[in-house]
């Protein structure tokens, strides 16, 4: 192929506006990389992220926050439990589940998570986390985008705008699931097109049935490869008859991209040809694949991967319900940070786990709670955050986040500086002005960086 | 052991009780303003009549020379004997007595206390001088300028032409040859109807010899019902339609006819409606005396803006939050949409780059603050109009207390309390339930659009449990500033007005009713030069895939300057002077040579790779509905059938891509993963991105192989079916070697659909050039 005629700034600065600079070193390949990487950085700590999203709001009362008082003031209404949230609420509930200290830095972590208590050294347990709404919607969307009206760019969109992906066969940024708020983590909103993730479903293990169009079922691949080929052909002789105007040489490239991706995502996406100890490790279920297969497209560079599950909205029933649920999520979410462990992957990579809200200290139709945003637990593990750490505290009924505040601006502005990005700095301008994950707020939680 | 919550459950449906934060906010809304407009003259910092200032609220406590002005939940207040014109005080205002309803809320403020707010100022700095900024470019008059003189003055077909050709001078650039008809042919049939010609209409073209043939062919495009099909389009990513809410919770459900704004859309192409009245009548169709009635389905630019959720049991602060931002995004559809200004960049403090103060923002919006959303039925039926505003969020409200009122029953039952009074509630909710249902059902049943009427919007925390929002159909309200935005911070009371840097004089009131009527003439009279020159602009861009500004949504300072400010003024003066009729705008820019100039391949692409000096035809990808139409129609399938409601894109439908539906929640993959904006705000323009995933599509997405295999099965039993495809979907015949390679890739027992494939993936049939 013919080298192009424009000259790669000038390439560039008419791209700037169309096909976004900053990814396109996904599928450009690395020199280019190199010229297009405009965005302050600290030495990052972590290259990649897995954000396990868990819809609903988990109670951090039952999990992570242990409250003694739930049992001294249990049926009573004190005055510290007179917070507004969602829905009418009774006398304190007490947690029936006993907390044991996990790991050699004896964080408490519930009886429910008795796998990932064995990892409670891996773990940064922010136990102060605040947000705005208590309504699922736009408190999911607060969790994904720093706002509630969802015209925004989910962190993950912004991660991959700004760092792009490892590995140019495959998307930067991956959904998996299709829990509810999952959207609101997936848009690219303003950000250029080709930072949306890719969703992904985890129902069924075929790769070609997870993603779309990932297969022609007509063609095999040497007949579609032959195809290609004539099709390539035309589309280079169509460039080269129009000056080789980049958006035509980009769509040849992208054409390539797209047709190694149907075999790179075939590897990539198909836990099936993991070592059964490794699948047996992670335990069956839908959330386990998930769990797996980020693990799997993580190490093959994918920067961004998200993953989430539903069904942490404990209106009622939570003893019973809850502990369902964490009998899905234990074993997984233990075997995934053991397994980025034991490859060497959890330096480098951020695990996030967390809802988009808490739950409230007193009771809901007699056995459940309410959501809580005023305080609530997220914990971290990996990529430059202090492992066996535990940073912040909530009132004595754990209502309230009172100690090492960390707001959700201030959770994704740690997250991108472990990544190497500045939140302040990390911008995109539109409709007259420069954006931010973090709006106008967030402060890095120095407090927990390793 | 006490219960205090069940307690206040039973307060949950109780009658409304005062809370004490009330008051302030009664003053804010119901007497502030009222001191603003009737009092400030001449009891205010600027003038300090009698002692006596009324704009802060130490002033009003301090009261004047002649004493308290009031005291609390005293009747002989001195102000409400003055407003009285009672004989032993002084008759105020002097102009003329208050109307009485305005009496009266100054007589319930002062028995509710007469509370005040924290001491905030009355009146907000002003922008140091809003004449200032009157002088930028943009916001000058748009007038005709005598054409420049040029090399080549063979080149020009028209005006406009003689400013391209001046500026490519200016360069040292020349303009390309004139394209082949092939190329022109496609051109135009994608630009002005978003359609490929077929063989026959493109050959035909090339064949006719007459002087006149593409003003003909041009003509014939324009007056072609597709022709606002494709327009619309463009038109709805500026009032980002979609039909459904970013979220679906009980307040936020989908709009029931949204698709009636979008024929709305396509008819006022086709008619080739003015565009001044293109604006007024999406803004205040229902204002406008004498109008049929179909046409308040234009009402749709705010009758189909996002919604979101207001949780009743959410505190009155959080719904009023959620209030302010939706009026928000509507100021920025508006702001953006029709005058190219991002005035909500001015929410939270003055603008920082163009002459918009926070109080001119809160001037505007509180037009949206008079504006709810509402279903209309399309007959000239007021009776019909105000029950229709009226029952639907009425049942729905009672639904929702129905449900609480039963979820209080289920906790009550399971705390071992008394359930009886939420079993009353509920019986009470269940019959009132029926009773609403039953006048929804009576409700006006012929065609109905989603649309706006005039109310005044406040939020009533009165109940605590309660969080209710009051329209008020005949009460209209002036909002505070919100101290950075924040609607629990409200500040000083600002009258609704136009815009002052986009006024001649003094901005214009926007009081009659929400202003909407009076907003919508300001935009095309006093900022008649600006909205013009921006959508002069949008058209440009739409036909050239670049603005001759390059952000055709801000024109403000830090928006693109222009690269042919002449050509853009002049443009402008013709185009109003002209009927503001759009198609003339689009007839005068494809028949000017600069449109029909070819593409080049020479050392000019490199001193002008953006093409911004128009030197070339600058080559295009073909945006999702035209490539996709296309498709549809080369293999054959496509199904012309116009207007109702949509079809879901991700399923088998043929008919044109602007009939599919635009979801807010769940985007189908063209809009998707081929850059249609994302409908929940304002789409300045479409960024044509070229990704991975979308080539995957083009390889193996149900739509492209259905079309490769109806096209192929129509030129199977052909007699050259290589020749038939290239000339079906390329327009043109295949080289000797490409017909080779055709024949290769098909084999021995053709696979003409492979082929059939290729052809409709290749970048020829998805670029314009």
């Amino acid at each position: 192929m013919p080298e192009p005629i424009i000259p790669r700034r000038a390439f560039l600065g008419q791209l700037g506006g169309s096909v976004g600079l900053l990814g396109l070193s996904s599928y450009l390949g690395g020199a280019l990389a190199a010229e297009t990487a405009p965005m302050p950085r600290f030495a990052p700590k972590a290259k990649r992220v897995i954000f396990l999203f868990m819809a609903g709001g988990p109670s951090h009362l039952d999990l992570f926050d242990p409250k003694p008082a739930l049992a001294r003031y249990a049926g009573q209404r004190p005055a510290a439990a007179d917070l507004r949230t969602e829905r009418v609420t009774g006398g304190v509930l007490a947690s029936p589940f006993a907390f044991q200290p996990g790991g050699t830095c004896g964080t408490p972590i519930s009886d429910l998570l008795p796998k990932l208590r064995e990892r409670a050294d891996d773990l940064c347990v922010i136990r102060s986390m605040h947000a705005v709404n208590p309504n699922h919607s736009p408190a999911a969307s607060f969790l994904a985008t720093g706002r509630i009206d969802s015209a925004h760019p989910g962190v993950g969109a912004w991660v991959s705008y700004g760092l792009g992906t490892e590995n140019q066969n495959l998307p930067g940024f991956v959904s998996l699931g299709a829990g509810f708020g999952q959207a609101g983590f997936e848009r690219s909103a303003y950000l250029p097109g080709q930072h949306q993730a890719t969703r992904v479903g985890t129902k069924d293990l075929d790769p070609e049935k997870m993603i779309r169009h990932l297969r022609n079922p007509a063609l095999d691949p040497v007949r579609q490869r032959e195809q290609l080929d004539a099709l390539q052909s035309l589309n280079r002789g169509y460039a080269a008859a129009n000056g080789h105007d980049p958006q035509l040489e980009t769509r040849v490239k992208a054409m390539e991209t797209a047709f190694r991706m149907q075999a790179a995502a075939g590897d990539a996406f198909d836990i099936r040809r993991e070592p059964q100890p490794v699948r047996d490790a992670y335990g069956p279920g839908e959330f386990a694949a998930g769990c797996l297969l980020a693990r799997r497209l993580v190490e093959r560079g994918v920067r961004f991967v998200q993953l989430s599950l539903g069904g942490w909205d404990h209106h009622a029933k939570i003893n019973s319900e809850l502990k369902k649920l964490c009998g899905v999520i234990d074993q997984p979410t233990a075997a995934l940070l053991a397994d980025l462990r034991q490859r060497g992957l959890l330096d480098d990579t951020l695990v996030v786990w967390g809802g988009e809200f808490g739950r409230t200290p007193v009771s809901e139709n007699g056995d459940g709670r309410d959501h809580n945003h005023f305080g609530f637990t997220v914990f971290l593990a990996g990529g430059g955050v202090k492992g066996g750490h535990v940073h912040g505290a909530t009132d004595d009924l754990g209502f309230k986040a009172v100690e090492g505040r960390v707001s959700v601006h201030d959770l994704h502005a740690t997250v991108l500086h472990l990544l190497g990005l500045d939140h302040e700095r990390l911008t995109y301008r539109h409709s007259g002005r420069d954006f931010r994950l973090t709006d106008v707020h967030g402060r890095v939680v120095t407090e927990v960086l390793a | 052991m006490p219960r205090p919550h069940l307690t206040a459950l039973a307060l949950l449906l109780a009658a409304p009780a005062v809370r004490a934060g009330d008051g302030v906010d009664f003053f804010e809304s119901n007497v502030r303003p009222v001191l603003v407009e009737h009092c400030h003259k001449c009891h205010s910092a600027a003038k300090v009549k009698g002692g006596l200032r009324l704009d802060t609220p130490d002033g009003i406590r301090a009261g004047g020379d002649s004493g308290p002005v009031v005291a609390a939940r005293d009747a002989a207040s001195l102000l409400l004997k003055a407003v009285v014109y009672a004989a032993d005080a002084p008759a105020m205002p002097p102009a003329g007595k208050l109307p009485a309803k305005v009496i009266a809320d100054l007589k319930t403020w002062v028995e509710l206390g007469a509370p005040l707010p924290a001491d905030v100022p009355a009146v907000v700095k002003q922008v140091a001088d809003p004449t200032a900024g009157r002088d930028h470019w943009a916001f000058r008059p748009a007038h005709e300028c005598p054409a420049p003189a040029v090399s080549r003055p063979d080149w020009p077909a028209g005006k406009l032409d003689r400013f391209v050709l001046h500026t490519l001078d200016a360069q040292g650039l020349a303009p390309a040859p004139p394209a082949v008809r092939r190329t022109l042919v496609r051109r135009l049939y994608f630009d002005l109807i978003g359609l490929p010609p077929t063989v026959v209409q493109a050959e035909a073209f090339a064949a006719d010899t007459r002087p006149d043939a593409v003003p003909r062919l041009v003509d014939e495009l324009l007056a072609s019902p597709r022709f606002g099909e494709k327009w619309a389009r463009h038109w709805l990513d500026v009032a980002r339609y979609a039909e459904d809410n970013p979220t679906s919770e009980s307040t936020c459900q989908p709009p029931r006819f949204p698709h009636l704004y979008r024929d709305w859309v396509i008819g006022a192409f086709n008619t080739d409606l003015p565009y001044p009245d293109f604006v007024r009548r999406q803004l205040a169709a229902d204002l406008m005396p004498g109008l049929p009635p179909t046409e308040l389905a234009a009402l749709g630019f705010l009758g189909l803006a996002p919604v979101y959720h207001k949780e009743p049991k959410l505190s009155k602060e959080v719904i009023a939050g959620i209030l302010a931002d939706e009026w928000d995004e509507r100021l920025d559809a508006i702001t953006r949409g029709f005058l190219g200004l991002t005035v909500a960049c001015a929410r939270c403090h003055d603008h920082k780059f163009d002459p918009v103060s926070q109080a001119d923002y809160t001037a505007l919006a509180g037009v949206l603050a008079n504006t709810q959303l509402t279903e209309r039925p399309l007959a000239d039926d007021p009776a019909a109009a105000a029950a229709v505003a009226v029952v639907r969020p009425h049942l729905l409200d009672l639904e929702q207390r129905l449900g609480y009122a039963r979820e209080m029953r289920a906790t009550a039952k399971k705390e071992k309390a008394d359930p009886a009074p939420f079993e009353k509630q509920v019986t009470e909710l269940e019959a009132a339930v029926t009773a609403a249902k039953a006048d929804a059902a009576r409700l006006f049943s012929g065609p109905t659009a989603n649309g706006v009427r005039d109310a005044g919007t406040w939020v009533d925390g009165t109940d605590p449990a309660w969080t209710r929002i009051d329209y008020r159909p005949a009460e209209f309200r002036d909002l505070p500033v919100f101290a950075r935005g924040d609607a629990t911070k409200p500040g000083a009371v600002t009258l609704r007005r136009f815009l002052p840097v986009l006024s001649a004089g003094e901005p214009k009131p926007l009081r009659t009713g929400s202003g909407r009527r009076e907003l919508a003439e300001c935009i095309v009279t006093d900022a008649g030069g600006l909205s013009g020159r921006v959508f002069v602009n949008r058209v440009w861009g739409w036909l050239f895939g670049r603005g001759l500004v390059a952000t055709p949504s801000n024109f403000g300072r830090l928006g693109d300057a222009p690269s042919h400010p002449d050509l853009l003024d002049d443009l402008t003066a013709r185009f109003l002077a002209n009927g503001a009729s759009p198609k003339w705008l689009v007839r005068e820019i494809v028949l000017s040579a600069t449109y029909q100039q070819a593409g080049r391949n020479d050392e000019s692409v490199r001193c002008d790779p953006a093409n911004r000096w128009l030197g070339r035809a600058a080559v295009k990808r073909l945006e999702a509905e035209g490539w996709r139409d296309a498709m549809l129609a080369v293999s054959g399938r496509l199904d012309l059938t116009a207007g109702g409601p949509s079809d879901d894109l991700d399923r088998k439908t043929t008919r044109r891509t602007v009939y599919g539906k635009v979801s807010r929640q769940r985007p189908p993959d063209v809009h998707r993963l081929f850059d249609l904006p994302d409908p929940k705000s304002h789409g300045e323009r479409r960024e044509p991105t070229i990704t991975p995933t979308q080539q995957l599509y083009f390889l193996n997405s149900p739509f492209v192989r259905d079309s490769a295999a109806a096209l192929a099965k129509q030129v199977a039993g052909d007699d050259d079916p290589v020749r038939e495809l290239y000339s079906r979907v390329l327009l043109r015949e295949p080289t000797a070697e490409e017909e080779a390679a055709a024949q290769r890739l098909v084999g021995d027992e053709p696979a003409w659909e492979l082929l059939a494939q290729v052809l409709l993936a290749s970048s020829e049939f998805l670029f314009l050039n």
